[in-house]
């Protein structure tokens, strides 16, 4: 059953990158500016980059390709989404909405730490059951081959 | 195919679909009304901004004070135009505050009830009801009551707001305060000081 998980965590992704690709990159830029945390150099980067970092982690997940890596990728993610959620929520920032989907899902950041902690520990366990978690991923097809 | 090569034929295939996809469906351009009641500042201005404001939104305000600042500091250099863009899922007083504002609009009041209506934001946003504070405020300005309530009545102010509002999402606008600077699309008011330093350096 691993490899459910693992579908449905990179296709968190894949809905999560999709959400803000699909959308000016502005709206996306606005949410990090919320954060309160980089240069504005930085934000606009950010804002440009990481939608992407999102679908192709995502997709590799789904599909098992370089699962170990993949997957490492998305803990550092969600990792990443631990910290700065859980440092706005700390200083009090007016955050109204995590921004995390795009414009496809809402959620309160207090909803959103929580369901990335809890991500982030399946992330982990995944990684430790990798051979499990292999099971109808485009790594066994190649790795049969 | 080894699974390099595969790897490489699915990075370009999701960045070729991402690519098509938002060209397929880009974002309609924004189109100046050099007639609108919700309109100040110089026509004829280099710069042109054109707002789509949630009046409840705590952004949107911060970004109008600015604004006001700015349109004293530079009379003839910009051009401002307001349109309606509610978060009425976030908001609950959102549509309310927007149909005062359309209604005002019609009587040419539309500035003066913002005047009045944005610094207080504070206040009439935790009211369960601020209808009496915003026929207060449109007493202040002036504004002819019985005309008011009709066009608070009537469905054609609602449809004005919820029809720049869809226009609006058809532009790509989700949140606000989200401008357009010379056509140019910034969202919130860091962006759009960022944005007028690139007209206005000093």
């Amino acid at each position: 059953m691993l490899f459910l998980l693992r579908i449905i965590i990179g296709s968190v992704f894949i809905v999560s990158g999709l959400g803000k690709l699909l959308a000016p990159y502005q709206n996306f830029l606005y949410v990090i500016q919320a954060y309160q945390l980089l240069p504005s150099w930085a934000e606009v980067l950010v804002a440009q980059i990481f939608p992407w970092l999102e679908l192709i982690v995502g997709v590799f997940v789904a599909l098992g390709l370089w699962t170990s890596w993949s997957l490492r990728g998305a803990g550092i993610l969600f990792g990443i989404f631990v910290v700065v959620v859980g440092q706005a929520l700390i200083r009090g920032l007016p955050l109204e909405n995590c921004g995390c989907f795009g414009e496809w899902i809402h959620l309160k950041p207090q909803t959103v730490i929580v369901m990335d902690s809890l991500s982030l520990l399946l992330t982990l366990v995944l990684l430790r059951n990798l051979s499990s978690v292999q099971k109808f991923s485009l790594d066994s097809r190649f790795d049969q081959t | 195919m080894n699974k390099l090569q595969s790897t490489l034929v699915i990075v370009l295939i999701l960045i070729g679909a991402i690519v098509g996809a938002k060209i397929y469906f880009a974002p309609k351009k924004v189109e100046i009304n050099l007639q609108s009641a919700r309109a100040k500042g110089n026509p004829q201005a280099r710069v042109k901004i054109v707002e789509f404001i949630d009046f409840q939104c705590p952004a949107c305000a911060y970004g109008i004070n600015f604004l006001k600042t700015f349109f004293e500091q530079h009379p003839n250099d910009l051009y401002l135009q307001v349109r309606y863009f509610p978060l009425t899922n976030m908001h609950h007083h959102a549509m309310l505050s927007a149909l005062y504002s359309e209604c005002a609009s019609r009587q040419g009041k539309f500035w003066e009830l913002d005047d009045l209506m944005i610094p207080q934001q504070s206040q009439w946003a935790q009211l369960i009801n601020p209808d009496p504070v915003f026929q207060s405020m449109a007493g202040q300005v002036g504004m002819d009551m019985t005309q008011l309530n009709a066009c608070l009545a009537s469905d054609d102010a609602r449809k004005v707001i919820n029809d720049e509002k869809s226009l609006g999402q058809s532009m790509g606008i989700s949140s606000t305060p989200t401008y357009f600077i010379n056509g140019k699309m910034v969202v919130g008011a860091k962006s759009m000081q960022d944005e007028l330093k690139n007209y206005f350096p000093n």
